[in-house]
């Protein structure tokens, strides 16, 4: 394909390059058009400079009103007269929906019947529709990029809505520069690259788990990576979930056994992603296994110690003399140096605490040399494992809600945090299910809670967004209190009540009938007595329109939630955005939530955004079945933007090798001189090399400097090549 | 007819129609207010925790959220006419807990500007004001003050304009600057005749 392009004549001047070249061959656009798909271009065929020509190209322009999203904002006559007149353009045509199916026709019989060569629709923006009007253009016979968009709406009718002669004129602009691109624009052919069919859940809370369970059942190899010991993470702690009151750990416990047992998935816990190389359909994952001190039957097995390895047994835990506080039940239980989180734990396997762990080796004896479980040297490993995509579900931590000073958590003993309540509520927390007061252990009867605590708080030390499901999991502990403490009376201290689920305003309305008490004012402060411990809650009873001061026993912060503490390094590993609020970025907020800008790689769950346990399983479901995809179309095309080197102007230097974010780059010796080669499915057309080469040896494909240097011509000199 | 003396007048206040209307709200107040108090008043979400903050709410008819409310709806007359607007005692509590990061101490004070305008002020802000005019400070020193630091090894007068009288001109220049003691001697005068 590139011999054909590539004139035979030597790469001319830069000068020359962006303003006019010598006289292209016909049948350039007759030929490539229809032509059959070519093989990939190897590397070789990129030894000469792609020249580009404007010569005689043939462009269409079309118009999109949007609706009145553009037309009523500017002269779409205007517009049209003025782009009839820019060089190149051979028609202009304008239609209310460009991209229906009746606007799409409208492109493709204007491309044969005036022989275009390039089209250019001035509409919305490429990230919505550029790939339906890739496939409009493709459609009526010419290469699928050979179209380029004009964003006369997003940038332009929509922000000067009150402009129209202004937006009038930029969007003759944009139309001018677009075409300048457009006369330019060259055949290029998606590379297909194989699909490694195996995938990867990152965080095996329930999202992960869900996204890892199928996975696995759609026929699929799923690597489970989850940093803490066991699996089940947020979910886990929780004691009952609204609105049901399901208790948590039964409807969690099924799931975690089948992860455990799932032929399809291998599970890894205490190990983290490591690095990641690679893009859609063949990553290399490296994942760290942290040293657990402990070997599961199969590493025992691998070490020649049949029938060895832990079986949970917990007599290790026995004669352990290190005690610490125990991070599952938030400090409130202490566990030993090797220790497991719960009775549940999937997989049982206990794990040694390094950082405390006095190698005494007590333990090692307790276990006995038929099992010879433990070993006290273990170091780290890394494990490399490819997989053809990855999905996120790194979850949330609570935010250090002490930082809100004005409500004293950490500095009064009685004011806990949600997460503390559920373990206190739980049978299986330290104190087996009796909430009490940690000042003095006395079971309390009058409990405030505080919902948004830290959340919709815009002064930089909370959290801005809504954290979306403490409403609930607050009705919850209410009705828990009421049902196990006779004569406790519950008071919620609120701003909304946002229970907009299924059935959950149904799940305020019985809370609200079995006695809570709702109070509408946002705590201003909590005071505490010295002498009882008991609290002073106050503030402004809104609706009543009076100043209160609430004494109480105990008080539970419904703390706002915050990324998990590692999601900015893992994020950075798959090259995956965040928002402001640290939050993972999806692709597109309501179309593309599961996906992320980097193909191949998705999220699930609470990563995301906030999300209760009905939506975080939605998207985990979500998000699986779109990671499966790729592996099951088995092959994935990218887009053909990679760098391609001119070796006739390479020197060799190589500075751009280091520069390359992806190390698609390297250097090969070629007719005994030393230049630079591109591994086109690593690279992602960033163009750093392409900005950066002293000897504008590196080719841009798409992005060419000829092109965006006849933009740029264009706007400044209206047009005017 | 003397024995029930306020009845008429008080029934027919509670039965006048209280519902407000849109002519009540003037947007320019809102904005006026938030030029003023260079604050984010119109963002307001009435979560109450000004009011639950508030040092003087407890012990009087003060709401700071209510003033809140108002400067959101634009009811400009409501505000600048209610007397609470002087018992803001410029604590910052609520500034230091709003969680809308608004400065509702500010949006008082741009209230309290705006209200002077109309000549609405209780006289003994303007009293203050002609302290302050004459002797530097709105509390100026006295007797028992003086015993009092005398007592403790101070000086019986601190070392403001009591002790450094020389500086009252430049204070009063600024005072002038605005024509605030004009103002004040004119209003006191037209309340005290």
């Amino acid at each position: 394909m590139a011999e054909k392009k590539a004139t035979t004549k030597k790469a001319p001047s830069k000068k020359e390059d962006s303003k006019k070249v010598a006289p292209v061959k016909q049948e350039t656009k007759k030929a490539a058009a229809p032509a059959a798909k070519p093989k990939a271009a190897p590397a070789e065929a990129a030894a000469v400079a792609p020249t580009t020509n404007a010569g005689d190209a043939r462009v269409g322009v079309f118009i999109c009103h949007c609706g009145t999203n553009i037309a009523g904002s500017m002269d779409i006559e205007a517009v049209q007269e003025a782009s009839k007149k820019v060089p190149h353009v051979a028609y202009v045509d304008n239609y209310k929906y460009m991209c229906s199916m009746p606007g799409q026709t409208v492109i493709s019989k204007a491309v044969k019947d005036h022989k275009l060569t390039a089209v250019v629709v001035a509409a919305c923006t490429p990230r919505l529709h550029e790939p339906t009007f890739r496939t409009a253009t493709k459609d009526a016979g010419l290469n699928p990029f050979r179209f380029e968009m004009a964003n006369i709406r997003d940038q332009n009718s929509w922000v000067h809505m009150h402009d129209r002669e202004g937006s009038t004129d930029k969007a003759i602009d944009a139309i001018k520069i677009a075409v300048a691109k457009a006369a330019l624009l060259q055949d290029l052919h998606p590379k297909s690259v194989p699909v490694e069919p195996t995938a990867m859940v990152v965080g095996a809370g329930v999202a992960g788990m869900q996204a890892a369970l199928d996975l696995a059942a759609a026929g699929i190899k799923t690597y489970l990576i989850e940093s803490d010991m066991s699996i089940g993470g947020r979910m886990s702690q929780l004691d009952k979930t609204f609105p049901t009151l399901d208790c948590s750990q039964c409807i969690l416990t099924p799931k975690m056994v089948d992860v455990g047992r799932a032929e399809n998935i291998e599970l890894m816990t205490w190990s983290e992603v490591h690095e990641v190389e690679g893009y859609i359909g063949n990553f290399d994952v490296t994942i760290r296994k942290k040293a657990r001190g402990v070997m599961t039957p199969k590493e025992a097995e691998a070490k020649g110690i049949v029938g060895g390895g832990c079986n949970g047994c917990g007599d290790c835990e026995n004669v352990c003399p290190v005690v610490k506080p125990n991070e599952f039940e938030i400090g409130m239980k202490p566990r030993k140096a090797i220790y497991i989180n719960h009775p549940q734990v999937v997989p049982l396997i206990y794990t040694i605490d390094f950082n405390s762990c006095v190698k005494c080796g007590l333990c090692v004896t307790a276990c006995g040399p038929e099992k010879r479980a433990i070993d006290l040297e273990m170091k780290d490993e890394f494990v490399k494992v490819k997989v053809g995509t990855a999905i996120l579900a790194t979850g949330y931590d609570i935010f250090p809600i002490e930082k809100k000073e004005e409500w004293g958590y950490k500095r009064f003993e009685n004011v806990i945090s949600s997460l503390e309540f559920e373990r206190l509520i739980c049978a299986s927390g330290p104190t087996g299910g009796h909430l009490v007061r940690p000042s003095d252990g006395e079971t309390p009867k009058r409990v405030a809670f505080v919902l948004c605590a830290g959340s919709r708080d815009n002064t930089g030390t909370g959290k801005p967004y809504c954290s979306r499901f403490c409403c609930m999991y607050s009705l919850k502990h209410a009705h828990q209190i009421i049902e196990k403490i006779p004569g406790c009376i519950p008071y919620l201290f609120y701003m909304d009540i946002r229970s907009f689920g299924k059935m959950y305003e149904e799940f305020y309305y019985r809370i609200q009938d079995e006695g809570a008490k709702f109070i509408r004012g946002r705590v201003a402060n909590i005071i505490e007595d010295p002498k009882t411990k008991n609290l002073h809650v106050m503030t402004d009873d809104t609706l009543l329109d009076r100043p209160i001061d609430m004494e109480v026993d105990m008080v539970v912060l419904a703390a706002a939630i915050q990324p998990k503490e590692d999601t900015n390094r893992t994020r950075k590993l798959f090259g995956v955005s965040c928002s402001m609020d640290g939050w993972l970025l999806e692709a597109h907020p309501k179309l593309n939530p599961c996906g992320t800008t980097t193909a191949g790689v998705f999220l699930a769950g609470v990563c995301q955004g906030p999300k209760d346990i009905p939506d975080t399983v939605a998207s985990a479901e979500g998000a699986a079945s779109a990671a499966s995809i790729p592996i099951h179309m088995g092959a994935v095309e990218l887009e053909p933007y990679f760098a391609m080197c001119i070796e006739d102007k390479c020197a060799g230097c190589g500075m751009c090798v280091n520069l390359c974010p992806y190390s698609a780059l390297s250097l090969v010796e070629k007719n005994g001189r030393t230049v630079m080669q591109v591994t086109e499915a690593k690279c992602k057309g960033c163009g750093t090399c392409g900005g950066f080469c002293p000897g504008g040896a590196i080719w841009m494909n798409h992005f060419a400097t000829p092109q965006i240097v006849a933009q740029i011509d264009a706007f400044l000199l209206g047009g005017e090549q | 007819m003397a024995r029930t003396k306020g009845y008429p007048e008080a029934l027919e206040k509670k039965l006048r129609d209280q519902r407000y209307i849109r002519e009540d709200s003037n947007p320019e107040f809102t904005k006026n207010v938030k030029a003023i108090s260079r604050t984010i008043a119109h963002m307001c979400y009435q979560c109450g925790t000004c009011t639950g903050s508030c040092p003087s709410a407890p012990r009087s008819s003060y709401r700071i959220r209510k003033f809140m409310r108002r400067a959101v709806l634009g009811l400009e007359n409501e505000a600048l006419t209610d007397p609470d607007l002087w018992l803001c005692t410029t604590c910052y509590s609520c500034s230091d807990r709003c969680p809308r990061d608004i400065i509702p101490t500010d949006v008082i004070m741009s209230m309290r500007n705006l209200a002077f305008k109309r000549d609405i002020v209780p006289v003994n802000f303007l009293k203050t004001v002609q302290a302050i005019y004459a002797s530097g400070h709105g509390v100026p020193n006295n007797d028992v003050n003086r015993a009092a630091r005398e007592k403790l090894g101070l000086t019986r007068d601190p070392p403001t304009t009591h002790m450094y009288p020389e500086y009252m001109p430049g204070i009063r220049k600024i005072i002038d600057h605005y024509k605030l003691k004009a103002e004040a001697d004119r209003i006191v005068k037209e309340r005290e005749g």
